[in-house]
């Protein structure tokens, strides 16, 4: 364990150093993906990160980062004293992005779906600088927490490393998650537009960058299409995923913990939206809603949430049948928090894990409905290039159907790879357990729930009342039942 | 649990979440921002007179909870609206949909079943042997590949360059044949279809049936049989798959809810003329009264299957029974 104290944790230092850059990677990936006009040359490789069209979010999305931070601020700043500077800085963020919203959808006539696209980059950046400085805070109100974090994620990555359908996912996803976030850099955007064009129709690769994989029916090229594809296939897959696993979260751990009436209420509600064909609804919504890259994210992820919830719900159950639900609830924790820091820490694996399995089911969904010519008209996905590939009616364009295809089957196949490959790191019934070594905490006691968590996710319940903190729960060894 | 109560209580539950789907076909179409009278009128054909006529006609002018029980009502007298894009009855034009869809995932289920079953079992057997790594990698790439870009590969291949199988329709077009010329050009043009259609799920069968053999095999029985002296063959037919079916048969039951649904992008690859060319013809005509019909009709095959997943677990789990 590092020095106790007010000090940041010199490991955490350097977890800032590598978080900063990366959620700036992160956003500038998220940003809506049109009018992106970057040539060439070094300076505007650097130009990419802030140039000034990079953060033209609509006002829609800045719209509910504002309200989810001023929420979570508020509350956090209300009811924990300890971390209340940080959840002050979080209020501070909200504020910025309160006047982000404003000026992006233009104060005199104010309008959700207004972008600004000369004034984001300053926002952006300020954005993510404020982003640093909570996380720094919140480090140093409790560095022990840190400590664990840091620890819980070594410990998933050494037994993540020795996974080898793990790790060619993620190298097959870290390719992917390239192309996709360096596109403006690989592919002149403009190559997309449809007055454009590198060669004759449907001429097969040849040479010449842009040639690579031939042209498609209006002579454009197939690379480039292929390259920025990629950006709107991997976010619209991701985002859905998040709307889809907060509500089966939500509404899973919901059921499972309060069971009885209002348990059963969700559940066939639940059941309800597991048997309504998706395909079918998504394709009456997308008809009569319209189509564009929001409303598909919308529509996928309100039509896969049912799984998710029975999988959490069965996992609820157990956890709270443990004995440390018990005791909280024996010294009088309200529902709320038992749910937060003692049922949702615990079912929180398992969360993480379908997640990655939901993710590769929303790219196939979106690739699906792209085909069926419900995907965003303005923007390029793999499936929009197969649908117009289909529509031409030309076959035998291998060049123009092979890319898309092999590409949505390499993702999804990495993600449901890297899945299978939580769910056994994270079920101690699949792993193995002599092969993971001495040192393993993890192995100790198999019916016990595992706290961790990857990546900064809470991994610890809080110890507030009971006096120490719960964090492993060790001893709660054995079978309740 | 007993036997009636057991069925009771699926059918009641069955009852329950037919209602709710039904009732949502009715918020569907209702409660989205649109007007159903304008939704319900094709796009270019209105004028006030019309509009106030489609209103009078669907009660539109009535208040919500009124029209709810119209629903209802229309419903249970088989009323299901007028198809805008064919001016027939939509039962009518579901109607004659039905029979291509049935065959079409018929072969191709059962050609899934028993393949990914197969294949599964093996795999399962010699776990992290090489036929295992390779089948059950194969099996999450079936399971990962988009049905129609499949399709438009095997279209490619097989009926462009090869030139062996037609690429769409269910006879050829304009054709006018009839007793066993007519069997046998559907069985032409039905190979790519259920080929694809098959591809898609013994992926899935596969990987299921492996996971629940590999459950089973640590089981105490597997072990008794094998110190009885039994050959491995007898060991694997006999004692093991039959346990390890029960997860996959009710996959394959549940899928068969499904397969509506799960047909559209086969059917509108291969121009196939079932329910899932219908689904998406009527959605590309904006067509609002079949989709309606469409929808309702997948909903009501998932719960059915779902009911005789049920019913079949009681025949196939005896834990069920105790």
């Amino acid at each position: 364990m590092s020095p106790r104290g007010p000090g940041v944790p010199r490991r955490f230092r350097n977890w800032i150093f590598f978080w900063t850059p990366v959620s700036w990677l992160a956003l500038e990936m998220i940003t809506y993906p049109k009018d992106r006009p970057i040539t060439s040359g070094f300076g505007h490789i650097i130009g990419g990160f802030i140039a000034p069209t990079v953060a033209n979010y609509p006002a829609v999305m800045t719209g509910a980062i504002a309200i989810c931070l001023t929420a979570v601020g508020a509350v956090g700043a209300l009811r924990n004293a300890k971390q209340r500077r940080s959840y002050s800085t979080l209020l501070v963020m909200a504020i910025l992005f309160w006047v982000w919203t404003l000026v992006t959808g233009d104060l005199s006539q104010f309008s959700l779906r207004g972008q600004h696209t000369t004034v984001g980059w300053l926002f952006q950046t300020i954005a993510i600088l404020l982003a640093a400085v909570v996380a720094w805070l919140w480090a140093a109100g409790s560095p022990e927490r840190v400590e664990l974090t840091v620890w819980n994620t070594r410990q998933m990555w050494k037994l993540f490393r020795g996974n080898w359908q793990g790790m060619a996912g993620l190298y097959i996803l870290l390719f992917f998650a390239a192309v996709a976030l360096f596109a403006p850099f690989l592919a002149d955007h403009a190559k997309l537009d449809p007055n454009s064009y590198v060669g004759k129709p449907f001429s097969p690769p040849a040479a010449g960058f842009y040639m690579w994989l031939g042209t498609d029916r209006m002579g454009q090229s197939v690379l480039a299409e292929f390259i920025w594809s990629a950006r709107i296939s991997l976010v619209v897959g991701l985002l859905a995923t998040v709307i889809s696993t907060i509500l089966g979260a939500g509404i899973g751990i919901i059921a499972g913990f309060y069971g009885g009436w209002i348990g059963e209420i969700w559940m066939r509600i639940t059941d309800a939206f597991l048997v309504i064909p998706w395909l079918p609804l998504a394709m009456v919504i997308a008809s009569i809603w319209g189509k564009n890259f929001w409303m598909i994210i919308l529509i996928i992820g309100l039509t896969s949430w049912p799984g998710t919830a029975r999988v959490v719900r069965s996992d609820v159950l157990r956890v709270r049948e443990l004995q440390f639900v018990e005791r909280a609830k024996a010294i009088g924790s309200s529902n709320s928090h038992i749910m937060n820091k003692h049922i949702m820490p615990n079912v929180f694996p398992l969360i993480f894990a379908n997640t990655i399995l939901v993710v590769a089911i929303a790219i196939l969904s979106e690739t699906t409905l792209s085909f069926l010519g419900l995907g965003d008209p303005f923007n390029f996905s793999w499936g929009t290039m197969l649908q117009y590939c289909w529509d031409s009616g030309a076959s035998g364009l291998w060049w123009w159907l092979l890319p898309p295809g092999i590409a949505i089957v390499l993702v999804v196949v990495a993600f449901t790879f890297m899945g299978t490959a939580f769910d056994e790191i994270l079920d101690p019934k699949l792993r193995k357990r002599e092969e993971s070594g001495g040192d393993n905490r993890f192995a100790k006691s198999p019916d016990v729930a595992i706290p961790v968590g990857p990546m900064g996710a809470v991994v610890i319940t809080d110890g507030l009342d009971t006096g120490h903190p719960t964090f492993g729960h060790s001893d709660d060894k054995g079978d309740p039942q | 649990m007993d036997k009636r109560r057991y069925f009771l209580k699926k059918i009641a539950n069955a009852v329950l979440t037919l209602l709710l789907v039904a009732s949502f076909n009715f918020f569907l179409f209702r409660i989205l921002p649109g007007d159903p009278a304008r939704l319900l009128l094709p796009r270019n054909k209105m004028n006030k007179d019309q509009y106030d006529k489609q209103r009078k006609l669907f009660s539109l002018d009535k208040p919500k909870w009124q029209q709810f029980i119209y629903y209802w009502r229309d419903m249970a007298e088989g009323h299901f609206g007028f198809s805008f894009a064919e001016k027939r009855p939509v039962t009518q034009v579901i109607g004659e949909r039905v029979m291509p869809t049935v065959m079409l995932v018929g072969f191709g289920t059962i050609i899934a079943t028993v393949v990914g079953m197969i294949m599964g079992v093996f795999a399962g057997w010699r776990r992290n042997g090489v036929y295992d790594v390779v089948s059950t990698n194969m099996g999450m790439v079936m399971y990962a590949m988009p049905t129609f870009w499949f399709g438009l590969l095997c279209i490619m291949l097989f009926s462009t360059k090869l030139r062996w199988f037609p690429a769409r329709g269910m006879t050829e077009a304009g054709s006018n044949v009839h007793g066993l010329a007519l069997v046998k050009s559907v069985a032409w043009h039905i190979t790519l279809p259920v080929f694809t259609f098959a591809i898609e799920y013994i992926g899935e069968y596969q990987l299921i049936m492996r996971s629940s053999l590999t459950g089973v095999v640590k089981e105490d029985f597997v072990l008794t049989a094998r110190a009885k002296g039994l050959s491995d063959n007898a060991v694997l037919w006999k004692h093991t798959v039959p346990n390890a079916m029960l997860p996959t048969v009710t996959l394959v039951m549940m899928n068969l809810g499904f397969i509506m649904s799960g047909a559209i992008l086969t059917e509108t690859v291969f121009s196939w003329p079932g329910l899932g060319l219908l689904s998406y013809t009527s959605m590309q005509s904006l067509d609002y009264p079949v989709m309606q019909g469409v929808f309702l009709l997948a909903s009501v095959a998932v719960i059915v299957a779902n009911l005789l997943a049920d019913f079949s677990y009681y025949y196939l789990d005896p834990r069920v029974k105790a």
